[in-house]
Order: C-alpha cells, then structure tokens, then sequence
C-alpha cells in the first residue's frame, strides 16, 4: 500500500500546562475523507493547527514530503469596510483568472467578472465560507484541512456549504480532514471518522463506527442518523 | 527663492505620498493612532536636531528606534497593554523634550516646517521615500493576509513575525520623515486622514492604497501651494488640506 499522506503517532499537546490533546493515532491516506468529531472544547481545532505545525507536541506528525496544504481556519471573517475584492483576495496565491473561475465552479459559484469585483467583506457568511474553501483549493493541494466550515452561517448558508462539501467528496481531487462539533449527512460519506473528546473515543470506518451507542458517547444521549 | 520652494513641494509630495500608502496598511490593522503616538515620542531627537542645526529627520530616527524598543521591553516584562505602555513613553518624551526645546524652536518641533529644506536634504527624504514605499508594496499584501488570519498566512509560509518587524520599521522611517514636514503634533494625521478618505472611495486593494498614496501627495502640494500664497505655516496647512479631501470623499461616497 502506498505512503499515507499523514501519520500520526502518540500525538499529544500541552497549551498553557493544560493537556488539551492526549495520544492520538491515526493514518490519513491518499483521497481519503477524514472527519474529527467531538463536542466543543474537545481539541479538534488544536489538533488541525498541530497538524499545520502552529502548536508544539509531543509524539509524531509525518506528512510526506512535499505534499501541499490547502486550510480553511475556523471563523474567517473579513470587516465589511475592508476595501478587499474577491479578485484580489485570490492574487494573494498568484491565480490566474482561469484558475479562479476554475476554483470557484468546484464549489458551485459562478465567478462572473461582477462577483470577482465584489468587496469579501460584502459577501454573505456562507458565501464567505465558499468563497474561503475555493481560495484554499486554487493550487490544487494534496489535502484540504477545513475547521467548522458550517459555524456561525446562517440556515440558507449551511445548505450551501453542505451542497459544496458533497461536491468535493464526489470529485475526489485531494485528501480532506474536516472538523466539524456536530455530525450531519456529510459524515457518511467519509471514509474515516476520529471522535475524539481530549482522548480518542472511538476511530473508524463511519459504517462500523457511527452507533448509538458510540455517538452517546460524544454527545451524551441518544443520537441517530 | 523658487528652487527652496521647488525643494519644499518635492520634500512634501514623497513624504506625503509614502505617509499616505503606509496609513492604508496602518488603519486596516487598527494601528492609526501608532503614527500620533510615535510622532510625540521623537520630539526629544527632534529638539536635539533643532538645537544643534541638523535634520530633524535625522534626530527623530534614534530616538523613535530607542522608544519603540523601551515599548517593547516594557510589554515583555510587565504584560501592561501595549497602549498603556506607548502611552507612559510618549508622554515622558514629550517632557523631556520641553525641558531641552528653546522657545524660539517649539513651533517648529510641533508642527513643522519645511520652508528651509536644502537639496540634499530633498534629496534623501525623496530616495527614502521611494525605498520605504517600495518595501511597503513587497509586504503589502502579506501583512493584509496576516491580518484576516495569522494562522492562515502562517500556513500560506508567510513569516508573520519577519514581516511585521519590516512593517514596525518602515513606520519609524516615515514619521520621522513626516516630522520634517507637519511636526510631531500633526504627523499623526500624515498617515490617518489620506487613508480614510481613500477607503471612502476604493472598492478594491489598489485603489485604496494608491488613492491613499495619492491623496497624501494632494494634500501636501495644495498645502504647501497655501502656504507659499499666504505665508501661513505650511504643516498646518497641508493637514486641513487633507481634512478637506476627506470631507469630499465623504461627499462622494454619499452620491455612489
């Protein structure tokens, strides 16, 4: 079998003499949808930014070499007086206007030259989120790391964010971790699932994994799909 | 008397072209009020400068390097707000340098004066200019990214840190050429009001920063042109001109 893209190992972070994460294991390979499910304070953001080398740890994190990370961090949010266009906010990665309009039809927007002009900061929520999953795949990364995309958008917005997830896990282009408090459709369609509350709670394939009695663990009750 | 005046408006409009573009980096990281302080805190070098007849750029320099590190001294040791700490150091500055300042040169350490700059003194403020607003363009946009997201610049391998201390530098260097041509009470506004007025119009990055670049250079030829008709001091004058183009801006904002 092929190289993993990720491995992690007895991976464990301190923040502030606090344990936040403690002995984590797991592979993360090649086109492979990883969702990390937990409550909220459970050290899923911490374990992406571990991940992208922004917190120190104990124990492992083998990316191989040169593989190239797209991240959609947790609560992007833009001033609305920010004089920022879409246009613009894409040039700070060097795209071409090909690969914008490219990037921006992948997760269902239709770059016309009048939303390119758009100011970021006059971008709905959810069309902000879209427009950051977009920004973080123009250079076509091995892996695409996305904090709680769905946070803090509105209903109509969730929808949206939904439609684009579902679309990337049908493309398949690149491997994807997405951490996510809540568990919704999205997460049958991965390959992987980590739940995890400071520990591992449990790790799998979601159709081995996602029980009632596994997702009591998480969240304290009774839970279907 | 026409070339000291030629020497004036060419001092004026790179500095003012410079102070401009950097306040359009200096507002959008909630900084704006940074210029103000630091204009205050190299009042003593420019007392040293006016006493001793050298450029007052070039006494603000030091002294501006000096209390910008005692800020950052001060905050690794004690945790205090940054703001408290700028405060404490601006203020004693301007204490020291009243105790040095002979009454005859206090106007001119408050607000300028640009009258009497020489060639070469035009000569380094125009190529200090241009280098500063040159570096400025190169981390333009890496300091904007940092600002929506450290993490996500950080992650996009920009060296937040290396770009800030370039940022934190270039600040430096034009107050203390802006000290030259409004003094320190008035730099502040050097920096501010360009940049607000242009964020009135801009839709974009380079309209905004340009505009604010722009604006800057406007503001100090229509001033300076006031002062050469009505012998008024030029620093003051150059700040209401820039007033001015703010009040419009906000006028044409109010019509798109």
């Amino acid at each position: 079998m092929a190289e993993p893209i990720l491995r992690v190992r007895n991976l464990s972070v301190d923040l502030g003499g606090q344990k936040v994460l403690e002995d984590l294991d797991f592979d993360l390979n090649e086109k492979e949808i990883l969702i990390i499910l937990g409550p909220n304070g459970a050290g899923k953001s911490v374990l992406l930014r571990t991940l992208l080398g922004l917190h120190q740890f104990q124990g492992q994190i083998k990316w191989r070499k040169d593989t190239h990370i797209g991240y959609v961090p947790e609560g992007f949010d833009v001033s609305p007086d920010l004089p920022l266009s879409v246009k613009e906010f894409f040039q700070f990665k060097k795209a071409s206007p090909q690969e914008i309009s490219q990037a921006l039809r992948w997760i269902g927007i239709e770059g016309s030259s009048q939303f390119l002009e758009k100011r970021l900061g006059a971008l709905s929520t959810g069309q902000l989120r879209r427009v950051i999953i977009a920004w973080a795949l123009v250079d076509k990364p091995d892996v695409l790391l996305l904090d709680e995309p769905m946070l803090g958008v509105d209903i109509h917005g969730r929808e949206t964010i939904y439609d684009t997830l579902v679309r990337l896990w049908k493309k398949q282009d690149q491997a994807i971790i997405l951490v996510s408090h809540e568990i919704g459709e999205v997460a049958k369609g991965a390959d992987k699932i980590l739940a995890l509350d400071k520990k591992k709670i449990f790790y799998g394939n979601p159709k081995n994994v996602i029980t009632a009695k596994n997702l009591a663990k998480i969240y304290g009750g009774a839970i279907s799909l | 008397m026409e070339v000291q005046f030629l020497f004036s408006l060419m001092t004026g409009i790179f500095i003012g072209g410079v102070a401009g573009y950097l306040g359009a980096l200096m507002i959008t990281k909630r900084m704006a009020l940074v210029g103000d302080a630091l204009g205050h805190v190299a009042l003593p070098g420019v007392a040293l400068a006016l006493i001793y007849g050298f450029s007052v750029s070039l006494g603000a320099l030091p002294i501006l390097i000096l209390g910008i590190v005692l800020i950052w001294l001060f905050e690794m040791r004690t945790k205090l707000p940054m703001e408290a700490l700028t405060g404490i150091v601006f203020t004693a500055s301007v204490a020291i340098a009243f105790l040095l300042l002979p009454e005859s040169q206090v106007s001119a350490a408050l607000i300028g004066d640009i009258s009497q700059v020489g060639f070469w003194d035009t000569l380094v403020s125009a190529i200090l200019s241009i280098i500063t607003l040159l570096v400025l363009k190169k981390i333009f946009y890496k300091i904007i990214l940092a600002n929506l997201s450290e993490n996500l610049a950080k992650v996009e391998h920009v060296e937040v840190e290396k770009y800030n201390f370039i940022y934190l530098a270039c600040i430096a260097v034009v107050v203390a050429l802006g000290i030259k041509v409004t003094g320190s009470l008035l730099m502040g506004a050097l920096v501010i009001t360009p940049a607000a007025a242009a964020r009135n119009f801009a839709h974009n990055l380079s309209q905004y920063s340009y505009g604010a670049l722009i604006v800057g250079s406007l503001s100090c030829t229509l001033g300076i042109l006031a002062f050469k008709f009505s012998g008024l001091p030029a620093g003051p004058l150059i700040i209401l001109a820039a007033t001015l183009l703010f009040l419009v801006s906000l006028i044409l904002k109010r019509l798109a």
